[in-house]
């Protein structure tokens, strides 16, 4: 039998990067931010170094590194910082933004009320999304005020669709006012019936 | 306990939503029964016969249940030559790439994490041997870890019983085994030497980093049972883990991209697999 061999010693082990997690995390190199990125959080400052340096990091993978480190902190701080990315233009920043969020869902339950009357309508719709996280009751109670309340309808389509998975007939009088408040939106008019023919109890169903 | 009943068509779109969201699963119409045995089984376990509170104990995971529940949606055994398809991509395409960029003399370096009890790091080493024609002509180093140190005991050990040889055909078990008792099958003692076993938890980048750089990881059903913080430190830790251009192998129902954008989709004929950039060097 042709053997497999296997080496005398042991390779060398990757040496803890060599890299001043602060000042790193400014340095030309996307290879030495990364390492910093991936060590800053407990450097002393670290955590506002990753804050400042979310905001100016150009390099995705970079990016991904430093959420990473924030969200492994959950610090007040680290969920300000990545609460900002949310309204940030690029797609790809506020997905991932949400990404880090999901993973910490004390957070959320924390920050998702005001997230929700927040004035900026993107804010609000991907703030639905996160509520998933929530304690079913505070949840249910929050997208239900979406869809009394607000004007934008794909805001009020982003609490039907969590209120699809979450809620129960509880949520019915506040889906009608929705209903009655976007008469002139035939497919808000069609989400809301498909999802109270879901939620509704079984054998209850239309 | 009130009387079990099974899902209705809603409550059965209900949950496959809230599985696809959670670990990237998806189960459809086909997958009916084999779901709905394992949610009536865990029902029964937590005590209600009511769907809607279980998937209300689901979703807020008390008890650790989403857990549960994924450990009963998957097959939670391994054997031998599991998920061939990777293996024949190992041998077919993804070889050829590594060796193809290599710079160095050095050896090409395969992972397993975690590899339980040996299976899978043995099948590594087992397929090599009869689909690679350049095994003999490269220095190959191929290391199994794990987080559970009994796990470890008994893959060095080697001594496996019927189940776990269900795949192999018998002229690979006559080639590789030797049989000590009835139904029990040790792996002869050139092909134990040639894997190194070793603890770590791919979570902690102090105990990954140890294990140097590697060609290929394999790391097969073990992301979808951490929680989404967890996952991405163990992608940051594998990724720092992976020459450039080496690739990740993950199990059939996982996806990385759901995870972490590090890593670049490759689909080769026998498998998709993920790839660390080859401009991604190190600091």
């Amino acid at each position: 039998m042709p053997l497999i061999r296997k080496p005398a010693a042991p390779p060398a082990a990757q040496a803890a990067p060599a890299v001043d997690p602060l000042a790193g995390l400014a340095h030309p190199s996307s290879q030495v931010r990364w390492a910093a990125a991936r060590i800053a959080a407990d450097a002393p400052g670290g955590v506002e170094a990753l804050s400042r340096a979310l905001g100016a990091e150009t390099d995705a993978r970079v990016r991904e590194a430093i959420l990473t480190s924030l969200m492994r902190c959950k610090s007040p701080a680290c969920v300000d910082a990545i609460v900002r990315e949310i309204r940030h233009d690029d797609a790809g920043r506020r997905a991932a933004a949400l990404d880090a969020m999901r993973a910490m869902p004390d957070a959320v339950a924390a920050c998702a009320p005001a997230l929700l009357r927040d004035p900026d309508s993107d804010v609000r719709l991907l703030a639905c999304d996160l509520a998933r996280l929530m304690p079913v009751q505070d949840a249910t109670r929050l997208m239900c005020e979406r869809l009394e309340r607000d004007e934008h309808a794909n805001v009020c389509a982003a609490a039907l669709e969590t209120l699809t998975e979450i809620g129960g007939p509880e949520a019915f009088a506040s889906m009608e006012v929705c209903a009655a408040r976007f008469s002139h939106d035939p497919f808000l008019g069609f989400a809301l019936k498909a999802a109270a023919r879901r939620m509704a109890p079984a054998g209850e169903r239309p | 306990m009130s009387e079990t009943r099974e899902p209705d068509a809603e409550e059965f779109k209900r949950l496959c939503e809230f599985i696809y969201r959670r670990t990237g699963m998806v189960f459809g119409e086909s997958k009916r029964y084999f779901v709905e045995r394992r949610l009536l089984d865990r029902m029964a376990s937590v005590g209600t016969g009511s769907f809607g509170a279980y998937f209300a104990h689901l979703r807020l995971d008390t008890d650790g249940e989403i857990e549960q529940f994924v450990n009963a949606l998957t097959v939670n055994e391994t054997y031998f030559f599991r998920e061939d398809h990777q293996l024949r991509c190992l041998t077919s395409d993804i070889l050829a790439e590594r060796v193809k960029a290599r710079r160095g003399a050095g050896p090409i370096r395969i992972w397993s994490a975690p590899c339980s009890t040996g299976e899978e790091p043995y099948s590594i080493a087992m397929w090599m041997l009869e689909h690679w024609p350049e095994v003999d002509a490269w220095e190959i180093e191929i290391v199994g870890s794990d987080i559970d140190t009994k796990a470890l005991e008994a893959a060095r050990l080697g001594v496996y019983g019927r189940r776990a040889l269900m795949r192999l055909p018998p002229e690979i078990i006559a080639k590789y085994f030797v049989e000590e008792a009835e139904g029990r099958w040790r792996i002869l003692e050139d092909l134990r030497e040639s894997v190194r076993f070793t603890a770590a938890n791919i979570v902690e980048s102090s105990q990954t980093r140890p294990h140097g750089r590697f060609d290929v990881v394999f790391c097969r059903n073990m992301l979808i049972y951490f929680d989404d913080a967890s996952r991405r430190e163990a992608a940051e830790n594998l990724f720092d883990a992976l020459e450039p251009g080496g690739f990740i192998c993950l199990g059939h129902s996982e996806s990385m991209s759901r995870i972490s954008p590090l890593f670049e989709v490759r689909r080769f004929p026998d498998a998709i697999v993920y790839q660390k950039p080859q401009e991604a060097s190190h600091a």
